[in-house]
C-alpha cells in the first residue's frame, strides 16, 4: 500500500470510527481505485460497479466501528466491498428474472499480441459471463471461498456452484482464444 | 486443445486482478459525502408543523370549552337581568326583537375588535351559535342587547344588497334562521362591523372553519394560521407562531 500522504492507514482508520470527514475522504481517496477493481469483477458494467462501490464505502464509514483489527484493514474493507456486491446480485436476483445467456459475443478484438493480455482484458470477458457463473468464479477463483459457502453465500447448491464454476472457466476460455485469434490457439495446442 | 490446467488458469486470473486498480469518476465521493451527511432540512419543516398542528388543535379545544362556559355563563346573566327589569321594557324588547331579529349579529361578531368588552361574551355566545347553526333556534332578545343593536342600527346608513345575497348564499341552511337572514332591517347590522373579509363568505370548508377561528381569537393582522378558501380545496396560506412565520396576507 502506498502511502503518499503524512497519515498511514490506521490513522485514517481511527479518523473514520471518529466520524472525521476529512479522513473518511482521505480514505477513500487512497482506496477507492483497488475497490472499484473488485467491483468491476463483480459487475456488468462501469455505471453498475460504481453503484456497488458508493454502496460499499457508505456500509464501510457505517461498521469501521465493528471493525476490531482482526486482519489487515484493507482486507477488511475489501472483504465488506465483496459482500456488498453480492448482496447487489441477490437483490438483482430477486427484482429481475435474470436469463442466462452464453452466447451474444462480440467479434474478437483485432491487432492484440498475445502475452500482453491484461487485467483489462480479462475484466471484460469476465464482465461478459452471465451473472451467475461470473459470481461463482470470482468468489472461488478470486477471492477463495470455498464451493460450500458459495452455495450458501448465493442460495444454491454445492454441486451447483461446481458445475457452474466449470461452465464459467470453458466459456472464459473460449472467450481468450476467440480475443487472441489463433495465436492463442496455436501456443496453447 | 485446452492443455491449460484450471489450477494455472486461475492464477492467470488471480495475478492479473491481485492489485488491479480502476480509477473512479471524479464525482463518486462527493455523491458518497452527501449521502453519508445527514440529512437536517427536511426533518425542520416536519418538526414545526407538526407542533404546530398540536397547537392549534390544543387551542380549539380549549375555545369551545370556554365558549360552553361563556354560553351558560350568559344565558344566566341574561336571565338575571330580564328578572330584574321593568316587565313592560321586557315586553318591549321580546316585541322589537322579533321586527329585527338578530341572529345575523352573528356572523359578524367574532371579528369585532372595536366592541366595547361587555358586549364582547354575549358576542362569544353568538359565534358558537353560527359554527352549530342547526342546534339553535333564533333567540328572544335581553333589553341590554337590544339597546346594543340599536346602537349599530342608528349609525348604519345604508343597506346593502349584496351583502345579505353573501350572506344567504353562506349560511345555507335550511332553517328559519335563513328567513330571517333575508330580512334587510337585520343586514343593516352586518355591513359595518366587519372588516374581515372571511365572514362574509360563509363557510364552505374545513380551511373556512379553521380560518373562522382563529379570527376570533387572534385579532393580530398576520393570524395564528390561516387558510387560503378561494379555492375549492383549502391550502395554507400563513402560519405565524411567534417568531416563525409561513406566508404572507397580501399573497391572496
Amino acid at each position: 500500500m502506498k502511502l503518499t500522504r503524512s497519515y498511514t492507514i490506521n490513522d485514517l482508520m481511527e479518523g473514520c470510527k471518529a466520524g472525521d470527514r476529512k479522513m473518511q475522504e482521505l480514505l477513500y481517496k487512497q482506496t477507492a481505485s483497488k475497490m472499484l477493481a473488485v467491483c468491476m469483477r463483480y459487475a456488468k458494467d462501469r455505471m453498475e460497479a460504481e453503484d456497488v462501490l458508493q454502496m460499499g464505502y457508505i456500509k464501510i464509514f457505517q461498521k469501521i466501528k465493528e471493525y476490531r483489527g482482526d486482519g489487515s484493514f484493507e482486507g477488511w474493507i475489501r472483504r465488506v466491498m465483496v459482500n456488498t456486491a453480492i448482496e447487489s446480485y441477490r437483490k438483482n436476483l430477486r427484482s429481475l428474472n435474470v436469463v442466462e445467456i452464453d452466447e451474444a459475443y462480440e467479434q474478437p478484438s483485432t491487432g492484440f499480441d498475445f502475452g500482453t493480455l491484461g487485467m483489462q482484458d480479462l475484466m471484460k470477458v469476465i464482465q461478459k459471463l452471465a451473472d451467475g457463473y461470473r459470481m461463482v468464479f470470482n468468489m472461488y477463483v478470486i477471492e477463495g471461498y470455498s464451493h460450500k459457502e458459495i452455495g450458501e453465500t448465493l442460495g444454491i447448491s454445492e454441486g451447483a456452484s461446481k458445475s457452474q464454476l466449470s461452465r464459467a472457466r470453458a466459456i472464459l476460455k473460449e472467450e481468450i482464444i476467440k480475443m487472441e485469434g489463433f495465436g492463442y490457439a496455436t501456443y496453447t495446442g | 486443445m485446452q492443455p491449460i490446467r484450471d489450477k494455472d488458469f486461475d492464477q492467470l486470473f488471480k495475478d492479473a486482478f491481485a492489485d488491479a486498480e480502476v480509477a473512479p469518476s471524479r464525482d463518486l465521493w462527493s455523491s458518497i459525502e452527501s449521502e453519508i451527511t445527514p440529512k437536517k432540512k427536511r426533518i425542520i419543516p416536519i418538526y414545526w408543523l407538526s407542533a404546530a398542528a398540536v397547537l392549534l388543535i390544543a387551542t380549539v379545544g380549549v375555545l369551545v370549552y370556554q365558549q360552553q362556559d361563556t354560553t351558560d355563563g350568559d344565558k344566566r346573566l341574561a336571565n338575571n337581568t330580564i328578572e330584574k327589569s321593568n316587565p313592560a321594557v321586557r315586553v318591549q324588547a321580546i316585541k322589537d326583537s322579533s321586527a329585527t331579529i338578530v341572529a345575523p349579529v352573528e356572523n359578524v361578531a367574532p371579528a369585532l375588535p372595536v366592541r366595547p368588552k361587555a358586549v364582547s361574551a354575549i358576542a362569544k355566545t353568538k359565534v358558537k351559535q353560527e359554527v352549530k347553526p342547526a342546534v339553535e333556534q333564533p333567540r328572544i332578545v335581553t333589553a341590554p342587547e337590544m339597546q346594543k343593536q340599536e346602537t349599530i342600527m342608528a349609525k348604519v346608513e345604508e343597506p346593502k344588497k349584496d351583502i345579505k345575497a353573501k350572506i344567504e348564499e353562506a349560511i345555507l341552511q335550511p332553517k328559519e334562521e335563513t328567513i330571517i337572514v333575508a330580512n334587510p332591517a337585520t343586514v343593516k347590522l352586518d355591513e359595518p362591523v366587519n372588516e374581515n373579509e372571511q365572514s362574509n363568505k360563509g363557510i364552505r370548508n374545513v380551511g373556512d372553519v379553521v380560518n373562522l377561528i382563529v379570527n376570533k381569537m387572534d385579532k393580530r393582522k398576520d393570524k395564528l394560521i390561516q387558510f387560503r378558501t378561494d379555492d375549492d380545496d383549502s391550502s395554507l396560506a400563513s402560519i405565524n407562531i411567534g417568531p416563525f412565520k409561513i406566508g404572507k396576507r397580501n399573497k391572496k
